[in-house]
């Protein structure tokens, strides 16, 4: 069969090239699913005529046809392929319809399962689906694709980061995110945005904990299970394309461009309003009026910059237009015995921000040989990736400096610092800040990661019903990085002349290299056999995982040789610091699955894990859990035959899962107080060592999570025209490993212990409607819709009850507060009476500050909707996708900043004047305790650099700033065009063309109330849980589109 | 059933392969940070930490005291200005003590009853004890026999003020035991095997009479502030109070956070930047050197610019745009001398940090001679003048601790006399009541500690209510109240600061209640 078969397959090559004549000739031909099994009795037309034949045991079948027409070839199980004649010799693959009874599912291990079998909720997303719109990320293409999975972009810039977060925040502080599965290896999140999208064959999304089991507790957060594309037997193609993506700015604070620079602090001028000022960057001045007006001090030799006093707004031309290249390339082959499958990647991207760069490179090569007959067989897996990154370290800080600029300077005309003396750092107008454009080419860093993420894998079937698997996986990364900023020597004049802001810059550069190894062994027996009317799925093993980092920084400031940036050009003593851990965890389990008449599945797991972090006696801990699958329409008679319903399974699980959440990388070494050196120490050959301020406690162990799910997936009419799925979870977490504060005065600042408990429930559902597919038309809607309830149960009774998770310096951020939703937006408010108005002061209308810390709302979505449609006409495809969330609401840490800066819309909702302040009440005098509605005590100093918008009254209380998080956004647009087969047959050699347009983040809606920005995005790290707090530490929320052609072969 | 028996059998061979499981996991052991430590090690870095933590209560000091104001081209200064305080307001007063104190408490613990290390066990307490009671005057109550437990007590219990003041009193008098002990070893046991301090000792290099001369000041200092409140033994050891200054120096350098924290504060960075200048000198001490209350030759060498036409002040809470921005090279630094060996207060990088001056010393025992029954001899205005010589002399050192020609502390001490010689604040004898003498005395004082110690004169004048300001006045030479204060005082300044919020989260059971930065009091303060 081999040799027949690759004999079969270089014959078709060579006819391809062959001249062919248009006249009736014998085709031969195979019809194959996906999986490279021949399809017997499959359906062979003509089109357009009633000549058909049917195939073979073997998948075979011969027609006489004319080269160049159509042959439509349909079998029961799979969808519709129409093939043009090009050749004697067809090999043709049918793709699987969407068929309940026999898909099967590459799930947990690398298992493959039938869906029927599956009592936890399971969503696939094929690769098509994730490169529809050409996200560079993987992440970023899989958003809104599966309900319960929310995928939050955190970040701009040039490569964004995503926060993958599957039913919701668990663990108060430790880590909530999916487990991140790459061909049944474990592996860090951020290799998801290093992967190549393009080799993606599907990601199968485990909602709950079901996947702990096979890998141990990080699956506790649910697993995305990664598999990349695999060769087929007898099918060669070489897949070529070229991606152009266009990225813009999408979004801005909204900003006045009233009143330019000035302020109440130099004075009122005739009219009553403050005074112009031309080195002031606070924008309190006179309104604008078209006259021209001195920017800025004099320079040295007398010359004296102007401008036009108008409010024009030029900051958004700052921001570039980026633009990003892809470039793939990938080759597909097998035969009887082997499978094989190459792909390159190189992804270019110039961002937003000026001078900001990004590549990767990526290349991949999979395969399988059988090697002993059919019972031994070897796959392997192995991918390379390395990336660039050119980007300034300044983005916060431009972008802040950008909001608080006046908006009659055009920041552009300053890009020439070297040659302009206005834009030098010497004559820049602007005392207080420095010119963009030098930070951008004085604060940079370069950096490179390589990742090798790999396994290889040998199975070994020696009977029928039994088969040992083997695996080893690895994932390997090498960072190194160099992070400067130049140096600049103001002359005498600049530092005076400028109210003596302006102070000299040292150069500072630091060098940094890390490497980690997480390395996964797997060693495990399946066995399967059928019973009588009972059918048996056992598998027993055992897992070993170690993490391993190192990493050393070495920095030094100041620099002796201009623009020399290497530690050793330095004055002084350069810092150094030194960082090594190392984890291992090993686990044994064991997943028991028994099967009746094929419509009832009974599915238990159990896992007995060992960690090397946690203390002797609670280093081991064993979690089981258990699943419930019932096949309605394959049970009940009445559902049989139904012509409506085709197809229902109703099913439910529990589970229980430890995961072990100390902080610090991998959770290492938390168990013994530390020492070191500090106040400067060493000073020469003198050491000295101090008590680190974590308490340690003797008692730690891992987080229990107890999860129960119960849903149905029913289909409605023949072909499953109609598909639906519903689940309904509800999980509690208890034993929350938090590092709390303590009083100082205990010896310490912090303890890390276990307390407190979570709770989080939800709504996960999908409909999919396909009412038309036929030869002309495919069209397809679709919904998910998920709605969470997250919550605190608990902390730790009356001694903590709240944690910051992210907060800014006056405490305002994102919490975890018992009895709220996890997390919740906490800040400074108004006094206010018992209905919610604020409680000015009775003679200066002035609201009155609450110093306590209040909830002012909840950070995370409770409702989210996604909405897609696929209208496929003749080979013309228009695929959306919507989006939905609301439900909570968001903080803008910017708005105290651009408040300050007089920058802000807000400072001019009463044009500077006086006011009532809104919705506001005042004591009655005769009654205190009661308030009587404030009409008339207005606020005087609504105007000027020292009035009530750079107040603390305003700028402090952070429920200024919090406004609802609700946005609509169109997330993916594409239009693509498979370029028709009688086209192509001229050209021989191209199987297939496609031309795509696509776009991402096209549009967003938001309330008029949200004055800020995108709410997705987030000012902490896509890691940490304290999310709700948006603001200015990234490059602003982009817009992508672009067009892809590409080629197969 | 056979199928069910290999699969059991399969399962116990896994099994078997993690009996031996335990060698795999124990690699927990830390590479990165040591586990265990010395006396040795921790000494100087407790010390090293201490002249921090001076630099952090002077800040407080100096903005409340009237050394500091706001500086121009700067915004923002909210309670700095206002009193309005919150609970991070000065925080790390509290923080930074108990962080210190712990490493302080980790020595003791670690060499009590072990005469080898009673020099060790005697510092550590004396650092302690003057902690302590800087935390009394900072917040009045405050967590001391329930502290540093750990997990045996995460929420130390609140101990009443003055019983803080009798336990730090009683330490100082167990460190002096302590060290006499060690000292009598060393001296009648030729197999003594008492460990000096030597080089770990980067306060006094080993010099444990210095150690006992500061012991002894610091019982005055605790003595003095609750003088009519609690009663003491008012003893002291033979050696006396203090003769020389104690400086922190473990070998301050111009280098990322090894230089002296006071100049890197308020001087220049390592890297040659200049340090925080949106605070200047305050108008109100100004007028004690430029000659408006007092002419002061030592204006030249703390301040820039000092009697030229640069030299700028700004009363506290004036923010407008007329206000000048502080020089360049900051206000503390006079441009005479070279900024990296400079006379002063920011003496330079390298220069030592001061912990307790003889300046300081002499002035409390003017003031208790003044008073009597504190055990403090001799003549009120010996102290005094000494007192004032002794500021001259350490304002007139250079910062490796040479002095030169130019810069003759004797001369412009003799000079300052004459010059003031009609002001009752200078000239002792004109000063004929004792309210008129305790004025002269704490005036000098605060005039000696300004940017030295100051949040010494901060507690002074709560206790003394000198130097003289008059209340409600808006004339910076005349308060140094904030313009914008929001204090429901007669003096318009704050009584004290708010305890911090990691006290308010995390001890909230313990922590008292409704403290007014206006209202509540340290026990001592008479107001």
């Amino acid at each position: 069969m081999r040799q027949k078969l690759l004999l079969f397959f270089c014959f078709g090559l060579f006819l391809i090239s062959s001249r062919t004549f248009a006249q009736k000739t014998n085709v031969e031909g195979t019809v194959q699913n996906q999986q490279g099994e021949a399809i017997p009795s499959a359906s062979v037309k003509i089109k357009g005529t009633s000549n058909g034949v049917l195939t073979d045991d073997d998948g075979k079948f011969k027609i006489t046809a004319e080269m160049g027409n159509t042959l439509l070839i349909t079998s029961v199980g799979y969808q519709d392929m129409s093939v043009v004649i090009n050749s004697k010799h067809l090999a043709i693959v049918l793709i699987a319809a969407n068929n309940q009874l026999t898909d099967v599912v590459v799930t947990a291990g690398g298992i493959t399962r039938k869906k029927i079998e599956l009592g936890a909720a399971q969503t696939i997303v094929a690769g098509e689906q994730i490169t529809q719109a050409k996200s560079v990320n993987i992440a970023g293409g899989l958003q809104d694709k599966v309900a319960g999975l929310q995928i939050q972009g955190t970040t701009g810039g040039v490569n964004p980061n995503y926060r993958i977060i599957l039913r919701g925040n668990r663990s108060l502080t430790g880590n909530n995110e999916a487990l991140i599965v790459l061909d049944n290896v474990i592996v860090p999140n951020e290799v998801l945005g290093n992967l190549n999208p393009e080799d993606v064959a599907s990601i199968n999304v485990l909602q709950g904990a079901g996947a702990a089991a096979i890998y141990g507790s990080k699956a506790s957060n649910g697993a995305i299970i990664v598999t990349t594309k695999k060769g087929r037997a007898g099918n060669t193609a070489i897949k070529v394309s070229q991606t152009e993506t266009i990225e813009s700015v999408a979004y801005f604070p909204k900003m006045q461009t009233k009143y330019g620079q000035g302020g109440s602090a130099y004075g009122y001028d005739e009219n009553g309003y403050p005074t112009f000022s031309n080195i002031e960057n606070q924008s309190y001045g006179p309104p604008f009026d078209g006259s021209t007006v001195d920017l800025g001090e004099p320079l040295e030799d007398g010359s004296q910059q102007t401008i036009t006093y108008t409010g024009n707004d030029s900051r958004k031309d700052f921001w570039d237009k980026g633009l990003t290249s892809q470039t793939d390339f990938s080759l597909t082959s097998g035969d009887a015995v082997s499978t094989f499958y190459m792909s390159g990647q190189y992804a270019s991207v110039k961002g937003t921000t000026p001078k900001d760069k990004f590549n990767r490179a990526s290349l991949r090569i999979n395969g399988s040989r059988k090697i002993y007959q059919d019972k031994v067989q070897a796959t392997y897996s192995l991918g390379f990736t390395q990336n660039n990154y050119d980007i300034t370290t300044q983005t916060a800080d431009i972008y802040n400096n950008m909001l608080n600029m006046p908006s009659d300077v055009d920041i552009t005309r300053y890009a020439n610092w070297q040659t302009d003396p206005f834009a030098n750092p010497n004559g820049y107008y602007n005392p207080w800040y420095l010119n963009p454009y030098w930070e951008l080419d004085n604060y940079r860093q370069h950096s490179r990661n390589s990742y090798l993420v790999g396994n290889v894998q040998v199975t070994y079937k020696p009977l029928q019903w039994l088969e040992f698997t083997a695996r080893q996986g690895i994932t390997h990364r090498n960072y190194s990085d160099k992070t400067w900023n130049g140096s600049f020597t103001y002359s005498e004049y600049a530092k005076t002349i400028s109210s003596n802001s302006k102070s000299d810059i040292s150069a500072a550069v630091s060098d940094g290299e890390f490497y980690s190894t997480n390395l996964l062994s797997d060693l495990f027996f399946q066995s399967k056999f059928k019973a009588n009317d009972f059918s048996f799925n056992i598998l027993g093993g055992g897992q070993w995982n170690q993490d391993e980092y190192k990493g050393i920084n070495v920095s030094a400031s100041p620099l002796v040789v201009p623009d020399l940036y290497n530690v050793s050009n330095l004055v002084g003593i350069p810092g150094a610091s030194e960082g090594n851990y190392k984890a291992r965890t090993m686990g044994f389990y064991g997943d028991f699955r028994v099967g009746y008449k094929e419509w009832l599945f009974l599915h238990m797991t159990g896992r007995n894990d060992w960690t090397s972090i946690l203390p002797v006696n609670t280093r081991s801990f064993f979690y089981p859990s258990a699943d419930v699958s019932f096949i309605a329409t394959s049970a009940l008679d009445f559902l049989k035959n139904s012509n409506v319903i085709h197809f229902l399974k109703i099913r439910g699980g529990v589970s229980k899962v430890g995961e072990v959440n100390l902080p610090g990388t991998y959770g290492t070494y938390q168990l013994q107080r530390t020492y070191s050196q500090q106040a400067g120490f060493p000073y020469g050959d003198l050491p000295g060592f101090g008590l680190d301020n974590r308490i340690v406690s003797d008692q730690l162990k891992p987080e229990m999570t107890r999860q129960y799910e119960l849903g149905f997936d029913l289909n409605f009419f023949p072909r499953d025209i109609i598909t639906t799925s519903f689940t309904y979870y509800h999980s509690t977490t208890a034993d929350q490993t938090v590092s709390t504060g303590v009083s100082y005065a205990s010896g310490g600042s912090s303890y890390l212990t276990n307390v407190g408990k979570t709770m989080s429930q939800g709504i996960e559902t999908e409909l999919k409607v396909n009412p038309i597919r036929n030869e002309d038309w495919d069209v397809s809607f679709g919904l998910n819709y998920t709605y969470l309830d997250n919550k605190v149960i608990d902390i730790d009774g009356d001694l903590i009850n709240q944690i910051a998770l992210a907060s800014y310096s006056d405490g305002s951020g994102s919490y975890a507060k018992a009895g709220y939703a996890f997390p919740v937006i906490m800040g400074l408010d108004y006094y206010r009476d018992d209905e919610g108005h604020v409680i000015v002061d009775a003679e200066t209308g002035l609201p009155t500050k609450n110093p306590t810390l209040q909830v002012l709302g909840n950070a995370v979505a409770k409702h989210r909707l996604g909405l897609d449609f696929n209208v496929n006409f003749k080979g013309i495809t228009l695929a959306g996708l919507f989006e939905y969330r609301g439900g909570y609401d968001m903080y803008f840490g910017g708005g105290n900043t651009y408040d300050w800066a007089g920058t802000g819309i807000r400072t001019t909702i009463f044009n500077r004047g006086r006011f009532v302040f809104p919705n506001s009440v005042y004591e009655d005098p005769n009654n205190p305790g009661t308030y009587i509605k404030n009409t008339n005590i207005t606020i005087t100093d609504g105007n000027g650099n020292s009035g009530y918008w750079t107040d603390d009254l305003n700028r402090t209380v952070s429920s200024n700033y919090v406004t609802s998080g609700a946005f609509w956004k169109l997330r993916e647009l594409s239009l693509s065009y498979d370029v028709p087969q009688s086209f192509l047959r001229k050209s021989r050699a191209i199987k297939k063309m496609t031309i795509s347009l696509q776009g991402r983040n096209l549009f967003i809606w938001l309330p008029k109330t949200n004055l800020y920005t995108d709410p997705e995005y987030s000012e902490v790290s896509s890691t940490s849980n304290g999310v709700g707090i948006t603001g200015i530490s990234s490059a602003p929320p982009s817009r992508y589109y672009g067009g892809t052609i590409s080629f197969t072969f | 059933m056979k199928k069910f028996i290999y699969i059991s059998l399969l399962s116990c061979a896994v099994a078997l392969g993690f009996s031996s499981c335990q060698k795999y996991l124990n690699i927990n052991d830390n590479p990165n940070s040591a586990t265990s430590s010395t006396p040795e090690l921790m000494l100087p870095q407790a010390l090293t930490t201490t002249a921090s933590l001076e630099n952090t209560y002077n800040t407080m000091g100096a903005q409340l005291v009237g050394y500091m104001a706001n500086a121009g081209g700067y915004g923002g200064f909210g309670s700095n200005v206002t009193y309005s305080y919150g609970n991070g307001d000065y925080q790390g007063c509290w923080t930074s003590s108990y962080d210190n104190l712990t490493d302080y408490q980790w020595i003791i613990n670690n060499t009590n009853d072990n005469l080898d290390y009673s020099f060790y066990n005697g510092a550590a307490k004396i650092m302690k004890a003057m902690i302590f009671q800087q935390l009394v005057d900072t917040y009045n109550d405050v967590p001391y026999t329930d502290a540093f437990k750990e997990t045996e007590n995460l929420t130390p219990k609140y101990d009443d003020a003055k019983v803080v003041y009798d336990s730090i009193y009683a330490l100082l008098d167990d460190a002096l035991a302590e060290i006499n002990k060690g000292q009598t070893d060393l001296a009648d046991n030729d197999a003594s095997n008492v460990q000096d301090l030597g080089d770990n000792d980067v306060l006094f290099g080993g010099d444990m009479d210095n150690w006992k001369r500061l012991a002894n000041s610091l019982k005055l200092r605790v003595a003095l502030r609750a003088n009519g409140i609690l009663t003491f033994n008012n003893s002291y050891d033979n050696v006396g109070f203090l003769t020389e200054d104690a400086l922190v120096n473990p070998g301050y350098q111009v280098a990322n956070g090894k230089q002296n924290p006071l100049y890197n504060s308020w001087g220049y960075a390592y890297d040659g930047s200049t340090a925080n200048r949106a605070w200047m000198i305050c108008t109100f001490v100004s007028s004690f050197y430029d000659g408006y209350k007092l002419f002061d030759p030592r204006g030249y060498a703390i301040f820039n610019s000092f009697d030229d036409d640069d030299y700028a002040t700004n009363q506290l809470g004036y923010e407008s745009n007329s206000v000048e921005s502080a020089p360049s090279a900051g206000s503390w630094i006079n441009l005479i001398e070279d900024k990296k060996n400079n006379v002063g207060v920011l003496k330079g990088a390298s220069a030592g940090m001061p912990i307790m001056t003889v300046a300081e010393s002499d002035f409390m025992q003017a003031e208790a001679a003044l008073i009597g029954g504190l055990g403090v001899d001799g003549d009120v205005k010996t102290h005094f003048n000494d007192g004032i010589l002794a500021s001259f002399k350490y304002l007139y050192t250079f910062g490796d601790g040479t002095t030169s020609d130019d810069w003759d502390a004797e001369a412009d001490y003799n000079h300052y006399l004459d010059t003031n010689s009609t002001s009752y604040l200078v000239n002792f004898d004109l000063a004929t009541t004792t309210s008129e003498k305790l004025e002269a005395i704490i005036t000098q004082k605060y005039i000696a500690l300004n940017m030295v110690n100051s949040d010494q004169s901060w507690n002074d004048f709560r206790r003394t209510t000198f130097p003289k300001i008059t209340n409600g006045s808006t004339n910076g030479k005349l308060t140094f109240a904030s313009l914008q204060s929001t204090s429901s005082r007669k003096d318009k300044l704050p009584s004290r600061i708010l305890y911090p919020t990691t006290e308010l989260s995390y001890n909230n059971d313990n922590m008292p209640k409704d403290i007014n930065q206006f209202t509540s009091k340290i026990f001592w303060d008479p107001e």
